[in-house]
């Protein structure tokens, strides 16, 4: 039916594939862990804690004491070699807090943690950065801190400045870098330890979009070596493209846990309101009220095809519109539609397929109170078969945003050969007879 | 097969073999990093400084300095020292600082580290090791200034003096035992850090470093309990004339810090995990 098809049965074949427990390198099971809200009470619970474990042990360390609520509760999942899972969950769901009872920062409440292999968190870069010191200095105290000897670091240190793009900064103060460099040197520190477990808390949205890309890149030979990940992100784009696994966390309880698209896609389903009505390649909004609207809402995003009827079919090479049904609660001049596509599921890919913008080709409308529908009109879709993800962003003169569709999923199928091509080219083939020969070395008309 | 870590809630002090293999595993894991993070911290530490390391030749001269001239105004008077009072003064004032050090270190390194440590599991001992190393390297550099004292008081050395570093030694454990004592509650609460500066003040009054070993009075008794003074005299004693005044003491002492700077290094290593829990990171 849809490419969606063999992107299922691919993850299939990969979770077919038998994963012995000499495999495993992270089983947490039943893992909970409560914190306080209340400072001081906090700081003195740590210290009964303390003096609770110097005399032999917590009991009823499973038991809530006032004003303490549950982090985390009650977590089991496993993750073996080469396997990426992603944890996805709105603010306070717990990721970071499962992340660093992994590593062995702080003891679970309930339950237990194994880990086998070298495990790297990408929790800190730049851990134990000096800004007095200079970028060389540096590496050498930041990834001793990551575990390595300075035999190790030797060797690498040339890798990680290429990496880091700081060849010519690397003997001047780590103040003087701009905060990409600062970042850029972090990441590729943390990068070179040589992990078999790489936890990866919220720290691919450093450096710009050619780095970001190099370190998706880098991130990638990991995984083909083996390396398993762990990856918190808000954007479950990055997760989509790097995991096929993922835990859905809400209020420290785990939701879901399986095929990375029916995790995330169940997460963003709760994420935007219950009450967004999703069928294939269309999204519909309920009306805001006034006073919760910026001024203009979408109200429903489709698809026409070349006759303007609303389609769920998009098939590459076909002409489409993609209309966004808005809501305007004012009269506004100078509005404009602002669309990025990304692929899903695309590991190489870091940054946007397509990055359609309405100011830029100068293209703004007037809206007045009530419904209207924008429409982008494409002579013929140029994306070739897949599942994509648009951002859709409706914007008044490039700087004021009345409303942003942060993923709109849709697929794209073919009814024509489009295999190992990258995009869409429209195109005839034609036979010429030839007048007159055109020699070598004569310059064409 | 690489090796396995489990973490759970039960107390380390219920696997003790565990717990002092994995102590001593640290100890040893810890020592490249130690020495990285001293020198980092060292060369920040005088980069950043006009005066360099003078500033570690300023505080026993200036002290020995005041004392001296209030002492020659009769302002107080002192008993009979054993060498020239200014050399008394800043060879003890050294000592001391190097003890002050040892006992503030932990705390503030430890409190410097915590976004470290809220997100690397590294050996946290490293922290301690590394500032071990900067107390000595201080130390060091007020040697140079100590020799300089001797030469110019012609103040007469006993063969003894190659004994002194031990009486040094034990006079910094006993400081760090201080330090990693107070350290993992010096980051969950401030008081820690702002009362130490306090406690130190008053902890210089009671130890004999400008007035020789008081004998009698409240004054005297008060004196005999502070655990610094056995280890300070002796190793002063040790490098100058090299007659003991304190040996018994000095040895009850130093067999205490050893056993307590064991018991809370344990105290420290299941207390760090509360502690980074309480930090956010």
């Amino acid at each position: 039916m849809t490419i969606r098809l063999s992107t299922e049965s691919l993850t299939e074949s990969f979770m077919a594939t038998p994963a012995s427990d000499s495999q495993l390198v992270i089983s947490v099971e039943g893992v909970s862990k409560k914190f306080c809200r209340d400072l001081r009470r906090s700081l003195f619970y740590g210290v009964r804690d303390i003096a609770a474990d110097l005399t032999g042990g917590r009991p009823h360390s499973d038991r809530l004491r006032p004003q303490e609520f549950w982090a985390l509760k009650d977590i089991s999942f496993q993750l073996h070699k080469g396997q990426a899972v992603g944890l996805v969950g709105s603010n306070g769901a717990g990721k970071s807090t499962l992340l660093r009872i992994i590593s062995g920062l702080i003891k679970p409440d309930t339950g237990r943690v194994r880990v086998r292999g070298r495990l790297a968190p990408l929790i800190a870069l730049g851990a134990g950065f000096n800004p007095i010191l200079t970028g060389r200095e540096n590496i050498y105290a930041n990834m001793s801190i990551l575990g390595l000897t300075t035999q190790q670091i030797k060797q690498r240190f040339h890798e990680v400045v290429e990496f880091a793009e700081i060849e010519e900064a690397i003997d001047a103060p780590v103040q003087t870098y701009s905060s990409g460099m600062a970042a850029r040197l972090g990441f590729a520190c943390a990068i070179y330890t040589e992990p078999n477990i790489l936890l990866i808390d919220e720290v691919l949205a450093v450096g710009d979009a050619r780095f970001k890309a190099k370190c998706y890149r880098r991130l990638y030979e990991l995984r083909q070596r083996g390396v398993a990940f762990i990856l918190v992100n808000h954007n479950s784009q990055a997760i989509l493209n790097i995991c096929d696994q993922a835990i859905y966390l809400t209020r420290g309880a785990l939701v879901a846990q399986g095929e990375v698209n029916a995790v995330v896609d169940q997460y963003e389903r709760d994420l935007f309101l219950n009450s967004i009505e999703r069928s294939e390649n269309r999204m519909v909004f309920p009306p805001k009220a006034a006073e919760e609207s910026n001024g203009v809402d979408f109200r429903d995003l489709f698809f026409r095809d070349g006759n303007g009827q609303p389609t769920q079919t998009l098939s590459t090479g076909e002409p489409l519109s993609l209309c966004a049904v808005c809501e305007a609660h004012d009269s506004y001049s100078g509005v404009a539609l602002d669309i990025r596509i990304v692929k899903v599921g695309g590991i190489e890919s870091g940054g946007n397929i397509l990055s359609l913008r309405g100011q830029n080709d100068d293209t703004f409308f007037q809206l007045s109170p009530g419904l209207a529908e924008i429409q982008l009109q494409l002579p013929y879709l140029g994306l070739v078969p897949g599942v994509y993800s648009a951002q859709i962003r409706l914007r008044k003169d490039a700087v004021y945003t009345f409303d942003v569709i942060e993923s709109f999923r849709f697929t794209v199928i073919s009814k024509q050969n489009v295999n190992k091509c990258q995009f869409y080219q429209p195109r005839s083939w034609a036979l010429v007879p030839v007048v007159a020969p055109v020699s070598a070395g004569q310059p064409l008309p | 097969m690489l090796p396995e870590l489990i973490y759970t809630p039960d107390s380390l002090l219920r696997r003790p073999r565990f717990l002092l293999w994995t102590m001593w595993r640290d100890l040893l894991a810890s020592r490249e990093l130690a020495w990285r993070l001293m020198v980092r911290d060292i060369s920040a530490q005088y980069r950043q400084a006009a005066l360099g390391i003078a500033w570690a030749f300023i505080p026993p001269i200036a002290m020995a300095v005041g004392f001296t001239l209030a002492k020659d105004a009769n302002v107080f008077t002192v008993g009979e020292t054993d060498i020239p009072y200014p050399a008394f003064v800043m060879f003890n004032t050294a000592l001391w600082q190097t003890f002050v050090d040892a006992a503030t270190g932990p705390v503030q390194a430890v409190i410097i580290a915590k976004p470290m440590l809220a997100r690397v599991n590294f050996p946290r001992e490293a922290i301690i090791l590394a500032k071990l190393g900067e107390v000595g390297f201080n130390f060091g550099i007020k040697l140079i200034l100590i020799v300089g004292l001797f030469l110019f008081f012609r103040v007469p050395v006993s063969w003894t003096v190659i004994l002194a570093p031990v009486a040094l030694i034990h006079l910094v454990l006993l400081g760090t035992l201080v330090g990693i004592l107070l350290a993992p509650i010096g980051v969950l609460y401030q008081d820690v850090s702002k009362s130490l500066n306090m406690i130190m003040g008053f902890w210089l009054f009671l130890t004999p470093v400008i007035y020789p070993v008081p004998t009698e009075g409240a004054f005297g008794t008060l004196v005999a309990f502070n655990p610094v003074a056995p280890l300070l005299v002796t190793t002063r004693e040790l490098a100058t004339t090299g007659v003991l005044t304190e040996a018994v003491s000095f040895w009850v002492v130093s067999g205490l810090t050893l056993l307590g700077l064991l018991l809370t290094w344990i105290g420290f290593r299941i207390a760090m995990p509360y502690v980074v829990e309480r930090v956010t990171s």
